[in-house]
């Protein structure tokens, strides 16, 4: 897989096989792979009982729905790409237009797997050490870290 | 003078709002870089202001990234959760 700056201000990501696209459907996946979903987790910060009573009415079904959207735009988008090559190699864009919602799947996939797996600051790991279980979702975040990386150098700013 | 009169009598009490600290904790998943942009984006701060309190999150654990009403502190809470940072609100001391 190589994912390549496009002259239109997007990012492509060329998939070669259908492991590839197989790791890419893992973005959302893993994005929605915490029993607690991360607007509650975000909710629970808020300190002030009164304050967290109206988050919890008016603010985190507003932002629960807008994490699902994002998710929903990355998962549509990566199954059309597939379909589109019958599941082998080709391409799959991220346009500057959807660049914020893949940001956001994949963020909220790597803070889903942090929940779960506690990794901490990456650069004191070594992935060698860790259990198969945790190994792949650590190389997952890892992975999904680089795209973002991407989106951030290239398409965002 | 009438048998009954009313006397409405006005007092006018002035408190000073207690400005709210919107703080922003540290947390080892989201891109520094990310942070800087969601600074500048929500708060308008240029990119100078903006990366040193990126530091602060990540060098000190959180950082009070804007202070003023209430209104406007949930507001810019409610921005910086839609963007996934760790944030909150609080009284100022």
């Amino acid at each position: 897989m190589r994912i390549i700056p496009t002259l239109e201000g997007g990012l492509m990501i060329d998939a070669d096989d259908p492991g590839d696209w197989q790791l890419l459907k893992g973005i959302t996946t893993d994005a929605v792979s915490c029993d607690e979903k991360l607007a509650r987790r975000l909710g629970k910060l808020i300190a002030d009982e009164e304050l967290a009573r109206d988050w919890k009415e008016y603010v985190i079904p507003d932002l629960e729905a807008e994490f699902s959207a994002d998710v929903l735009h990355v998962a549509t988008s990566i199954a059309a790409a597939r379909v589109e090559c019958g599941g082998g190699p080709g391409p799959l864009w991220i346009t500057s237009g959807d660049a914020f919602q893949w940001y956001s799947a994949l963020n909220q996939a790597r803070l889903a797997l942090e929940e779960q797996f506690h990794f901490g600051p990456s650069q004191v790991i070594d992935p060698g050490e860790l259990p198969p279980l945790r190994r792949a979702a650590f190389l997952r975040s890892q992975f999904y870290c680089a795209i973002q990386s991407l989106l951030l150098e290239h398409v965002l700013r | 003078m009438a048998d009954s009169d009313t006397l409405t009598q006005t007092r006018t009490d002035t408190s000073l709002d207690v400005p709210w600290n919107v703080v922003v904790r540290d947390d080892p998943v989201n891109l520094m870089g990310y942070v800087t942009w969601v600074f500048m984006k929500i708060f308008g701060y240029d990119e100078k202001k903006a990366a040193i309190l990126m530091l602060q999150v990540h060098q000190l654990g959180r950082s009070i990234v804007w202070t003023g009403q209430r209104e406007k502190a949930e507001f810019y809470v409610q921005q910086l959760q839609a963007h996934q940072l760790k944030s909150t609100l609080e009284k100022a001391a």
